[in-house]
């Protein structure tokens, strides 16, 4: 496979004689220290094989390699594993894991139930076909190329057909696409296959960072450098998991990326442009510029006048006023989709700006993957190399690369344990944590290649294992943050798993898969807050408001405040890890916003029904729903105790109940 | 290597602190144990820190007077007669280039309608839009040479309160937080007051926590009565019943939890800390105690300054109460109802000045009389300035090479002017300090290091300051 890294280098060797010929100073292709090249992660992966253990016990518990790898690494110090956790334990953790909902009583007591020896497996298969599956897993790689449905900055325009993005996101991860194909088609995807709607869709991706926008004298150089590097920094980011964006202004500090890699990386994008391919037939075109033409016509107008009005020196504000009201007036654009596409006629070469300020360019730059990936001196591309990102993208994603499959390995790990075998997920660099185990992660990345780049058998491989199995309760003060997994670690719901677990436990969950983002109805005062209110405006039916989180819209200048308290990224830059904060504002939301005091009452109600007036069923009902386990006598003493308040505090009561049971650590974290 | 900020105590305070806090009986008598407020402290990120150059550290608390849409330095605080002089007259080369967002190269200068004068003993000259503030002029340090890189409001925002001319960054807000925590158990540690006219073209993330955990993220404050969102108990249920609910709520998690797990033991906590807030909040929001004399200072009453003075009170509340930074916006929604004024400088500033001098003034002096003003650092600006240029005939565009902002308390040593820009108000020559500048100097009064209040984020030590800014040492 190494022979598509050697195919770069070849056809870079003519690229030298072509750069010769320019008159512009071309910036020296650097050089990298043996010590640079050495760094663990830019080293082949080794192919280590798992321990084996003298003691019958040990051999056992380790079947599987992951088993032996992680406990002959916990061996190392001293430590040892921790029993498997029970089976209403064990199924309510894989549901939220692998679908981000909790599961339902009847689940629960199938896999209690169910005596055959393949009884997890059934279990994990059943929720690795689910559809919820790409909706949580997908919202994963969500955060990690920070996707959100506007613009940011001033206006922070929609971006009406960004959705179609997220859903091909959400049926990559469902249909298992292999993440070679899947980092291919998002980079390059108009340059693979540029008449598939499914590729340029993916392609969408270099789009998704904020854009800049303002009236008066738009800045196009400084937006367009900008633009270049969110493309730029994603790629090393994202899919690297290196710092590459810091040696946009200078050399890196501590990791062998020259400001000439960064820049010649960048090279790739430069013919890319932002490109909206409309899908609509003639007819509907005809309607919509039959609506739009006046319109245009009065922008158009308005416009002049705003130059005219200019040049006068006279006032401006209420014709800038006139023509954002007729802007707004425009029919709502045509489905299109959001994609890009080369222009090579119009291709702004690229130089190193040193400081990173694009108004003083230094030496020109063209097309190179990071040299210390490469033999020294390996020239550049040449200039009309065709399909420049498709060479990126099979660069990156060639079996031999060292960097991405280790990366992709490590976030799945990531979300499965709380925690990455390397803890810095986006920085594999030097100043990024050491991997705790680093045959484990080689071999996870050997056998995620071996697999043809298959996400979900690296889960099952993952799923299956006694690592996974573990109870979550600790049993050393030795490994206070489950470093060396020596059981499993505890974590608290996401932002988005909460909102939609409360959904599901009070049966408000509305199922409905795909389609445009959905706006909900937020406090006025936070509408007000916008700079266009008028951008906020939730759908009539309000079955939509009960739909997946993965579903809403994720607004730039408008985080949800649910969201927002429970460390939901802000979707600017690239989230690799949640934060777990604990806070009093957590609690206020919970005890007294709207949304927890809706979902408590559904809840309430949904008791009432399903148990009828009995207490006791009541309670137990609630337990199983909200925790996924009876409870305890103490638990149920104290909740009947609470209920009983005589016939007229009852609806209260129950209702406060639910609403407690939303509170309970037992609902918040999963063990 | 994460320098996320953990819960930390050690074990036998944990177990000799674990669990007062549950139980049946009631909340309020629990909340006056010392011993459970301990074990909350212990237990929340937020509680106060000791700053990082403790021989620095004069201020305990910012409040920063945000001028949205940038006043004219001009028209202000920045005297400059040579402008008068060529009124209508195109830039004369020697002055050099200055790019805006809306005024072309053709546009003419403008001279401005105030006239200045020369103020308290220290003879700071100042415009008469600001009769009131001229009073304090011997507190203040004028900074009239500070610029900053961008000259559209959405950019030049994120740098004035991040560093960053990109969203995603923490604000010096959230910084502050994360290097000090906060005095005040009660109430959130850093506020932010909007202006009630509506939004600024940064929108929320201005202000946010970026990248930090969202512990550290303002609480906005909304306009009208029930200014924190979700403080207020739904309707329908009481106190009494709340209380019954919180006891169900700890009784239920501590049958489910280990004694020692520290991270739900927190969590309880903040339960705790939700419910003291909510009880002693509103009492802090609630004007109404204050007397007729000090209404009438902050102008409140009075349809011109009643917003941003009652705005102002509660800021002098919040400090008083240990908050830590405290931002109150003037100026949101349209342009004009910002201190944007392209259209008309002196429609536009009169009426802003207007609305804003007489509270600004009382705030001073009252935090002064009070003797909070020492510890209290208060900053004056906007993102950016205005063109020496007329827009249209009588406005004036953004401009961001030399502009006006000022500093006073906090340990500033006031009635002093630093810096100066050229004979036209269009460039920052002489001791120019950037807006980065500006932040290491709150940073320094606040006894952080801005090196050492960093955070890992992505491989990379992430600063407020971001490249290596220096403390206006003239003032400090």
């Amino acid at each position: 496979m190494s022979l598509k890294c050697n195919a770069l280098v070849l056809v870079g060797a003519t690229a030298a004689l072509l750069l010769a010929a320019t008159s512009e100073p071309v910036a020296p292709l650097g050089k990298y220290t043996a010590a640079e090249r050495r760094h663990w992660a830019f080293q082949p992966r080794a192919h280590p094989a798992p321990p084996t253990f003298n003691s019958p016990a040990d051999a056992a518990w380790s079947k599987s390699p992951i088993d032996a790898f992680v406990l002959a690494r916990m061996q190392k110090e001293s430590l040892t594993h921790a029993p498997p956790a029970d089976r209403m334990t064990l199924v309510r953790r894989v549901t939220f894991d692998l679908t981000g909902l909790p599961p339902t009583p009847a689940e629960v007591s199938a896999f209690v139930k169910d005596k055959s020896p393949n009884a997890w497996e059934k279990v994990v298969d059943r929720l690795l076909a689910s559809e919820h599956y790409g909706e949580h897993w997908g919202h994963h790689w969500l955060d990690v190329v920070r996707f959100a449905e506007t613009e940011g900055f001033e206006y922070d325009n929609f971006r009406p057909d960004a959705w179609r993005y997220r859903d091909y996101v959400i049926r990559a991860f469902n249909n298992d696409k292999p993440y070679d194909r899947f980092i291919q088609e998002q980079l390059a995807g108009d340059e693979i296959a540029p008449k598939e709607d499914e590729t340029l869709i993916a392609a969408g991706f270099n789009r998704l960072g904020p854009v800049r926008r303002n009236a008066g004298n738009q800045a196009v150089a400084s937006s367009r450098n900008e633009q270049l590097t969110e493309m730029t920094n994603i790629v090393g980011a994202g899919i690297m998991g290196v710092t590459l964006g810091c040696a946009r202004c200078h050399d890196h500090k501590f990791d062998a990326f020259r400001q000439s890699d960064y820049y010649r990386v960048q090279a790739f994008f430069a013919p890319l442009q932002p490109y909206d391919l409309v899908k609509a037939s003639d007819a509907e075109q005809a309607a919509w510029k039959a609506k739009a033409t006046p319109i245009q016509a009065q922008i158009a107008q308005l416009q002049k006048e705003i130059t005219q009005a200019t040049k006068a020196g006279a006032a401006t504000t209420e014709l800038m006023a006139k023509l954002e009201e007729e802007q707004d007036a425009l029919p709502d654009a045509l489905p299109s989709l959001f994609t890009v596409k080369d222009d090579f006629a119009n291709k702004a070469p690229i130089h190193l700006l040193p400081r990173g300020d694009f108004e003083h360019p230094g030496d020109a730059v063209g097309m190179r993957t990071p040299g210390v990936f490469l033999p020294e001196a390996t020239p550049e591309l040449p200039e009309d190399t065709a399909n420049p990102r498709e060479l990126l993208a099979r660069w990156l994603t060639s079996a031999d690369n060292p960097l991405t499959a280790r990366v992709m390995v490590n976030r799945i790990w990531e979300y499965h344990f709380g925690r990455g075998i390397v803890a810095t997920p986006n920085d594999f660099g030097r100043m990024g944590e050491r991997p705790v185990n680093p045959a484990l992660l080689d071999y996870l990345a050997n056998e995620f290649v071996d697999s043809g780049w298959s996400v979900k058998h690296m889960q099952r491989l993952i799923l299956l294992s006694n690592t996974y199995q573990q109870s979550s309760v600790p049993e050393t003060d030795k490994d206070p943050d489950g470093r060396y997994l020596t059981r499993f670690p505890r974590q608290r719901l996401e932002a988005e798993q909460l909102r939609d677990a409360m959904l599901s436990v009070s049966g408000l969950l509305n199922q409905k898969t795909s389609g445009p983002g959905v706006m909900l109805p937020i406090d006025k005062t936070l509408v007000q807050a916008l700079y266009k209110p008028s951008q906020w405006a939730p759908p009539k039916d309000t079955a939509e408001y009960n739909r997946r989180s993965v579903y809403l819209i994720y607004k730039r200048n408008l985080e949800l405040p649910f969201m927002q308290v429970f460390d939901a990224p802000d979707m600017t830059l690239s989230c690799p890890r949640r934060e777990s904060s604990t806070h009093a504002p957590q609690a206020l939301e919970m005890l007294n916003g709207d949304f927890a005091n809706q979902m408590a009452k559904a809840f309430s109600a949904r008791l009432l029904k399903e148990a009828g007036p009995d207490h006791r069923r009541q309670i137990e009902l609630a337990w199983r729903l909200a925790v996924s386990r009876a409870p305890k006598p103490a638990e149920l003493r104290m909740a009947m105790q609470f209920l009983n308040v005589g016939a007229a505090g009852q609806s209260q009561a129950r209702d406060q109940l639910a609403l407690a049971m939303f509170n309970l650590n037992a609902f918040l974290y999963v063990n | 290597m994460s320098e996320h900020i953990r819960i930390t105590r050690n074990r036998r305070e944990f177990l000799t602190n674990a669990f007062c806090g549950f139980g049946s009986i009631a909340m309020a008598d629990l909340l006056m144990r010392s011993a459970a407020r301990a074990a909350e402290l212990n237990a929340n990120p937020l509680a106060p820190k000791a700053p990082s150059m403790p021989d620095k550290a004069k201020a305990k608390s910012v409040i920063f007077l945000f001028m949205a849409g940038g006043p004219s330095h001009i028209d202000t605080f920045d005297p400059k007669p040579l402008l008068n002089r060529l009124n209508g007259q195109k830039r004369p080369a020697e002055f050099g280039e200055a790019k805006y967002q809306f005024v072309q190269s053709n546009a003419t200068l403008l001279g401005t309608k105030r006239t200045f004068r020369k103020y308290g003993q220290s003879g700071i000259e100042m415009s008469d839009l600001f009769p009131h503030i001229a009073e304090c002029a011997d507190d203040i340090a004028m900074l009239r040479s500070i610029h900053g890189d961008m000259v559209v409001h959405s950019a030049a925002q994120y740098q004035l309160f991040t560093g960053r001319i990109l969203p995603g960054f923490p604000s010096m807000g959230s910084w502050t937080l994360y290097g000090l925590g906060t005095e005040s158990e009660s109430l959130p540690g850093y506020v932010v007051m909007p202006d009630p006219h509506g939004a600024l073209e940064a929108g929320q993330p201005m202000y946010g926590t970026g990248f930090l955990p969202a512990v550290y993220q303002p609480t906005m404050l909304r306009p009208g009565a029930k200014p924190v969102l979700n403080l207020d108990l739904p309707q329908g249920v009481t106190r009494e019943g709340r209380m019954k609910t919180l006891s169900l709520i700890k009784g239920l998690d501590k049958e489910d939890m280990r004694p020692g797990d520290q991270e739900l033991e927190a969590r309880l906590n903040s339960y705790d800390l939700a419910f003291r807030m909510q009880t002693e909040a509103p009492e802090i929001f609630d004007l109404s105690k204050e007397s007729p004399k000090m209404l009438e200072m902050y102008g409140v009453g009075d349809p011109k300054t009643d917003d941003y003075g009652r705005r102002l009170l509660l800021t002098r509340r919040l400090i008083e109460k240990g908050v830590r930074f405290v931002c109150p916006v003037s100026g949101g929604g349209p342009g004009n109802l910002q201190w944007d004024a392209h259209d008309d400088i002196e429609e536009n500033h009169l009426r802003m000045a207007a609305q804003t001098d007489k509270p600004i003034a009382a705030l001073i002096k009252d935090l002064k009389q009070r003797g909070l003003l020492d510890s209290t650092l208060v900053v004056w600006g906007g993102e950016f300035g205005r063109s020496p240029e007329s827009q249209g005939s009588k406005g004036r565009d953004h401009h961001n090479l030399g502009f006006t902002m000022w500093m006073a308390g906090g340990g500033i040593r006031g009635g002093q002017v630093v810096g100066a820009t050229d004979e036209i108000g269009l460039k920052a020559i002489k001791d120019p300090y950037h807006l980065r500048d500006v932040h290491t100097t709150i940073l320094n009064q606040l006894g952080l290091d801005q090196d050492a209040l960093s955070y890992l984020h992505q491989g990379r030590k992430e600063r407020l300051t971001e490249v290596r800014g220096n403390v206006i040492a003239q003032i400090v």
